[in-house]
């Protein structure tokens, strides 16, 4: 009998915190990312608006200086509510674009090549997966989001002194909840069409098609039943709803803001489905 | 030339990455292996002779075919590649048949050349059943079929005795034979260096992306002339017979087993070292065996691409 | 050791990719999708058609509740300010009567009772209801039924900005792309090359089979949409309709769009599967390409295959009052051109597509680690 002297020893060294391991799924993601110049472009790209904005920020607090040179005052825009509304709008519609972009590479390429199993293999729970994997895109488009549209409330607020800041607070919180809502479900359902069709190009379509294909058909469902029901397939229609309730726009609105939080409740539900069916350590093949 | 494989100074770059590079290759009939470790090209140069891929510089006939003309090339050709995947759905019988038909064979033709191929390959019994549900060896052997089954002239096989189990792989090197003795060209890729020594006519080495050496197993050996051939004799007295052949000249290094009953030697006159060992015996020492250490395809791999990564 | 009697080439082989694709693009799994895009207009027209049929029937039975046949002109004929008298006098005791009392506060401590009453009239195709307070009519509110003409106008808009725009558009996308692209990824696309078939043979093959294979799907599709949407009219609208007012006709453009919709957007996306490993640009970029298509110079609105097909559809969609005026281009079609330049226009567009394809083919190699 050939007796072999033992010679491999177990890692013995530190371990990550399991309440952070899913963030290491984010730092390895992250570099992947950023290697698309493209993708990286487009990054920088959307950084451009709320600049501007920043911009129109304080030259509404310098209109005197701008009187001097010859501007007229009501060619500045007011800050308040609809101003900030514009900023989710824009930035909100880049988020998405950037999720297009970026969100669909994230769990197929792992179903595709099989990799799962190497995951779940390891103290990963699938819970610890999805959140590491969302988390990529939830800090990605923060970046974008909410911390420039803070950062553009302070400057306001800065600005304008704390009587105006005391009178819009409530906007600071709309800012942060109405993006939190979108990310998240821009997340969501990224992750549940890449794990459902594993391919990463065709969820990026899929991606683009059930936000444009969605609003043609509640379109075509109100205009053949004759109701206002079909925008409940509207996903972008039900995040404006919500978002003009959040920023107290003053426009009669065919749904509420309730009915429409319910929506998409509903929506992350069916992805967290998806993604519970789709993301396991084995695969049927039939 | 209508009668070879002919690689006319050939190169291949993938962006900056380099496939082949300046390959001048004339391949005749028989069995040709393309010998060489990952990344050196042996692919590449299976793609490139079959037009799946075009070569960046340089020209390739296929027995008087370009590789630009499937349509001519294909009906002399089959080439097993080594991509592990299948259309969707489709049985092993019908996949033959399918891409017969795409050929332009007619039904009952398709027909029979499917079941001939099928059984050539000893997959009757599984050909009515879903390519996904094979194991490795039957989808390895459900390849070679398809490759086989309009009787090319040319037979390009990337890794084909992959998966298969030793009987399988007996069999399948038989085929081989028997399709290299009807006068065809059979080329085949593999790492399992044993195998290709056995099978082989001739065998051309790669190693990045270079054509390092080609021709038949011996000549090749012979070519190489700054490396020494080594010898192993089994005999009663090696300390002597070392000193003897040390004293020649032909001899370069010699090591003797532990067991004091055998000696190593590295000569680079392999013809005048045997005249001499000849010699030897006549004089007193008992020679048991004399045999070559190195005239086979890994030993001759190992000398020509130095201290690169030996594929075993 | 070649066999004697060399393979056919062309149509045969053609025949044989075509059968071979439409298998796997009509019963392939991942392409569910496509037959969901498809029937969703139908789906939605069925339960229009269930709900115009009840609505219906539910009138009818309300007119022949009433104490006598009504007209049209007689629901008319109801003005603010009538007493509950001179309405029955005029149309006789309502069908459905509903009434109630109440309690309006006067002062502090004061209320006054009023009577509300509703009278519900129709003449089997349109609803008038009359809202009564303390004996005077308030308001006549008429709910018209379905009229051919308007339901022709929702179908038109229909075809026009969801099934020619998005189902069809998206549909060819999902198997013209996948012809070339879905099997480079799939890896299996180097067994057409290994077989003795030109290139270009191999390209209308599986262009034809997407082709065919769209046609079947849409075509089908807009057929039942079409039988959908007229079998809730009475057999005499339905006569007149298509034998005396164009009915027949505007079905045949409708299929007729379809079909060259499929082959339009089918030429463009098998070489934009062919050109693009990403087909999240060349799709988005086509997409706004044909919906920016009424704000572009006439020239350039000639390089989209929107711009023919608009102009073949049989149903003028109206802009509704109030409609923004850009909005209002985007629906009108502003500059239309004569059915045969449309058609050939569709023809040209596709074959300058497939031209490419030819060329791009015969340059494709297969290299899928750079996938």
């Amino acid at each position: 009998m050939a007796i072999y002297r033992r010679s491999y020893a177990s890692y013995s060294g530190a371990l990550t915190p399991a309440w952070s391991r899913c963030l290491v799924l984010f730092r390895y993601c992250r570099q992947n990312l950023f290697r698309s110049k493209l993708q990286t472009g487009f990054f920088v790209l959307c950084f451009f608006y709320p600049l501007l904005c920043l911009i129109g920020v304080y030259l509404a607090h310098n209109l005197s200086f701008l009187e001097r040179l010859g501007a007229a005052r009501n060619q500045f825009a007011q800050i308040d509510n609809r101003f900030f509304f514009a900023f989710v709008n824009v930035q909100g519609t880049l988020a998405f674009l950037l999720t297009a972009f970026t969100g669909p590479g994230l769990i197929s390429p792992d179903i595709a090549n099989g990799s799962l199993p190497l995951y779940f293999c390891r103290p990963f729970s699938r819970a610890e997966y999805v959140l590491g994997k969302s988390s990529v895109l939830a800090i990605l488009l923060s970046y974008i989001t909410w911390i420039p549209g803070l950062v553009l409330f302070a400057v306001q607020a800065s600005l304008a002194g704390a009587g105006w800041t005391w009178d819009h607070l409530w906007i600071a919180g709309s800012l942060v909840l109405s993006f939190w809502i979108w990310i998240a479900i821009l997340s969501l359902l990224a992750m549940a069409l890449s794990a459902w069709v594993k391919w990463r190009v065709v969820a990026g379509a899929l991606l683009l098609a059930v936000l444009f294909f969605g609003a043609g058909f509640a379109q075509a469902i109100n205009g053949v039943m004759r109701t206002e029901s079909g925008h409940f397939f509207n996903i972008s229609y039900l995040i404006a709803t919500i978002w003009k309730t959040l920023f107290r726009m003053d426009v009669d609105l065919p749904i509420s803001a309730t009915e429409a939080s319910v929506a998409l409740l509903i929506y992350c539900a069916v992805c967290l489905l998806l993604l519970l069916r789709k993301v396991r350590a084995y695969e049927v093949v039939q | 030339m209508n009668d070879q494989i002919l690689f006319e100074n050939v190169s291949k770059f993938y962006g900056e990455i380099l496939g082949v590079n300046r390959v001048n290759l004339s391949i005749p009939r028989g069995i040709t292996s393309l010998v060489g470790p990952n990344g050196s090209g042996k692919t590449t140069l299976m793609n490139l002779m079959t037009g799946l891929i075009r070569p960046t510089r340089g020209r390739i006939q296929v027995l008087g075919c370009r590789t630009d003309e499937p349509e001519k090339l294909f009906r002399i050709l089959g080439y097993s590649t080594q991509f592990d995947s299948f259309p969707k759905g489709l049985t092993g019988y019908q996949f033959i048949y399918s891409y017969l038909r795409v050929g332009g064979r007619d039904s009952q033709d398709a027909e029979q050349l499917a079941w001939q191929a099928i059984e050539r390959v000893n997959l009757a019994e599984a050909a009515t059943r879903k390519i996904a549900g094979y194991s490795k060896g039957m989808r390895q052997r459900i390849r070679l079929a398809q490759a086989l089954c309009h009787d090319p002239r040319v037979l390009v096989l990337d890794e084909p005795l992959n998966g298969l189990d030793p009987l399988a792989r007996s069999e399948m090197i038989a085929l081989f034979r028997a399709a290299a003795e009807q006068g065809c060209h059979v080329i085949i890729s593999s790492h399992i260096l044993h195998e290709v020594d056995m099978i082989s006519d001739q065998v051309v080495l790669l190693s990045t992306g270079y054509v390092v050496a080609e021709g038949q197993i011996q000549s090749v050996r012979q070519e190489i002339l700054e490396h020494p051939a080594q010898i192993l004799i089994r005999c009663n007295r090696p300390r002597d017979l070392a000193a003897k052949m040390m004293e020649s000249g032909h001899t370069i290094e010699v090591r003797i087993h532990n067991d004091e009953r055998g000696l190593l030697i590295k000569t680079r006159d392999a013809d005048g070292f045997y005249l001499m060992l000849n010699q030897m015996a006549v004089n007193g020492i008992d020679i048991e065996s004399v045999a070559p250490a190195d005239d086979d395809v890994n030993s001759v791999y190992e000398y020509l691409i130095g201290n690169e990564e030996v594929v075993r | 050791m070649t066999r004697p009697g060399l393979p056919r080439i062309d149509l045969g082989q053609i025949n044989s990719v075509v059968r071979l694709e439409m298998k796997k693009i009509l019963f392939a799994r991942r392409g569910i999708w496509i037959y969901v895009l498809a029937l969703l207009p139908l789906v939605l027209f069925t339960a229009y058609d269930f709900q115009a049929s009840r609505e219906q029937a539910r009138r009818r039975q309300i007119a022949n509740q009433s104490q006598r046949p009504l007209t049209y002109q007689d629901l008319l004929t109801v003005k603010s300010g009538m007493t509950n008298q001179e309405v029955i006098a005029l149309l006789g005791r309502p069908a459905l009567n509903f009434h109630w009392r109440e309690q309006r506060a006067q002062g502090p401590d004061s209320f006054t009772d009023v009577a509300h009453e509703r009278y519900h009239y129709s003449d089997g195709s349109n609803d008038l209801f009359v809202e009564l307070s303390d004996g005077k009519v308030t308001d006549a509110n008429i709910q018209t039924g379905n009229s051919l003409g308007e339901d022709s106008i929702v179908f038109a808009s229909v075809f026009q900005f969801f099934y020619l725009r998005l189902a069809i558009f998206f549909g060819c996308l999902g198997i013209f792309m996948n012809l070339f692209r879905g099997e480079i990824l799939d890896k299996s696309l180097h067994f057409y090359f290994l077989s003795p078939i030109r290139r270009e043979a191999l390209m209308i093959g599986k262009f034809l089979a997407g082709l065919l294979a769209t046609c079947a799907i849409f075509l089908t599709s807009e057929f039942l949409q079409i039988a959908v949407f007229l079998w809730h009219f009475s057999p005499t609208v339905r006569d007149l309709y298509l034998y005396h007012n164009h009915g027949l006709e505007d079905s045949a453009a409708y299929l007729g769009v379809t079909a060259l919709a499929c082959l339009g957007y089918g030429a463009f996306f098998l070489v934009a599967g062919m050109l693009f490993r990403n087909p999240i640009l060349p799709a988005a970029a086509i997409l706004i390409w044909e919906a920016v298509n009424p704000f572009l110079p006439t020239l350039l609105k000639q390089f989209s295959i929107i711009y023919y097909l608009k102009s073949l559809c049989p149903v003028n969609i109206p802009s509704p009052p109030g409609t923004p005026p850009l909005l209002s281009l985007l629906i009108s079609n502003s500059d239309p051109v004569a059915a045969p330049v449309a058609i050939l226009g569709v023809f040209i567009m596709a074959t300058l597509a497939l031209y490419v394809s030819s060329l791009q083919v015969r340059r494709m190699e297969i290299n899928y680690t750079s996938e």
